[in-house]
């Protein structure tokens, strides 16, 4: 349904998207019924790793969770599985996209979805990089200063958001001017 | 009174009906589901992680144990609560559903692994601090992992059949 009123954004997901369905991919996802189960297994065990990995970090740095270790140590132990697991649920995500292009992308919450994961990603990468490069100034005797606590804070309030967000493209309704 | 009759009760209750028919209701259990499952899966992954000397090595297993069980199990009750809350809107569909029912067993067995491994394993594992765990313990521990990733399989595939 591409008319003259079609606003460009959309227009240019629907030549995405019409293309995206006549790609190999499409058929590889689409096309078989127990793939987007799996690849969805896949996304929320992805997700489980993120999340968990990110609730340690942030409530250690917010004091709420064993406060013996370093906050240190447990950016060390948890930071690099949060970066994994966020390029395993991009991949994933992406499939998702295949095997029903005319879907996600075309639903508000779903760039909303992709707002806070940019946003909570660069929080959580500027997290490890301040309580590092600042060492005690950051964590005096494994206290978090308070800068860091409120990042934290928002990052786990983002997450939640991010979860909902997700479940939310499931239900939610295509804007005006979205292919049928 | 028996389980029909116990199911077609259920059904006729203002919660199972509000669950079935509102718009939202449903949805924001199944967000609420998914917070909760996604932290208990990869809360008990940390703790199978370090009891096959996998990750986390610089961490006592006792110490890593006792600091993730409360969050662990604060998550479990939200994933319960809001479980059965999504049972409770179609009681007989889910019974009724192959996957449902696989995934209720898998999740006993879960919970029979871990009583398991509390009353016989735990303590060794506090005993051999820092060594590597016992066979039994790594038994456990690989269980409990691929346990965990069939439950969210299996839950995963009651949303395309019920």
């Amino acid at each position: 349904m591409s008319s003259a009123s079609t606003p460009p954004f959309t227009a240019a997901l629907s030549a995405f998207a019409s293309w995206l369905g006549k790609t190999p991919l499409y058929d590889a996802v689409a096309g078989v019924t127990w793939v987007v189960p799996t690849v969805q297994t896949l996304h929320i065990l992805a997700i489980a790793v993120v999340f968990a990995s990110a609730a340690l970090i942030d409530l250690r740095i917010l004091g709420l969770v064993d406060a013996s270790k370093p906050i240190e140590a447990l950016l060390t132990r948890f930071l690099r599985p949060v970066g994994a697991a966020v390029a395993i649920l991009a991949v994933t995500g992406l499939l998702l996209i295949a095997s029903e292009p005319s879907r996600a992308i075309f639903r508000v919450v779903f760039w909303v979805k992709l707002a806070l994961v940019l946003a909570v990603s660069l929080a959580t990468w500027w997290l490890g990089f301040a309580a590092r490069r600042r060492g005690l100034a950051a964590t005096e005797g494994g206290v978090a200063t308070l800068d860091l606590k409120i990042i934290a804070a928002l990052s786990l309030i983002t997450w939640l958001a991010i979860i909902v967000a997700g479940r939310w493209i499931g239900y939610a309704v295509a804007w005006d001017g979205a292919p049928q | 009174m028996t389980i029909q009759a116990t199911l077609s009760w259920l059904e006729a209750t203002p919660l199972s009906l509000a669950i079935a028919e509102s718009a939202w209701l449903f949805p924001t259990l199944e967000a609420i589901h998914v917070i909760g499952l996604t932290l208990v899966v990869g809360l008990i992954a940390v703790v199978d992680l370090r009891l096959l000397g996998v990750a986390s090595l610089t961490w006592r297993a006792g110490d890593l144990n006792r600091t993730i069980l409360p969050l662990t199990w604060s998550a479990f009750g939200l994933a319960a609560l809001s479980g059965g809350l999504m049972f409770t809107g179609k009681p007989s569909s889910y019974l009724a559903n192959p996957f449902f029912v696989g995934k209720l067993a898998l999740l006993a067995l879960a919970g029979l692994n871990m009583t398991l491994f509390h009353h016989f394993l735990s303590p060794r594992v506090e005993a051999v601090d820092g060594a590597v765990a016992s066979s039994a313990v790594k038994t456990s521990a690989a269980a409990s992992l691929v346990l965990w990733i069939s439950i969210v399989a299996l839950g995963r595939w009651i949303g395309f059949t019920i």
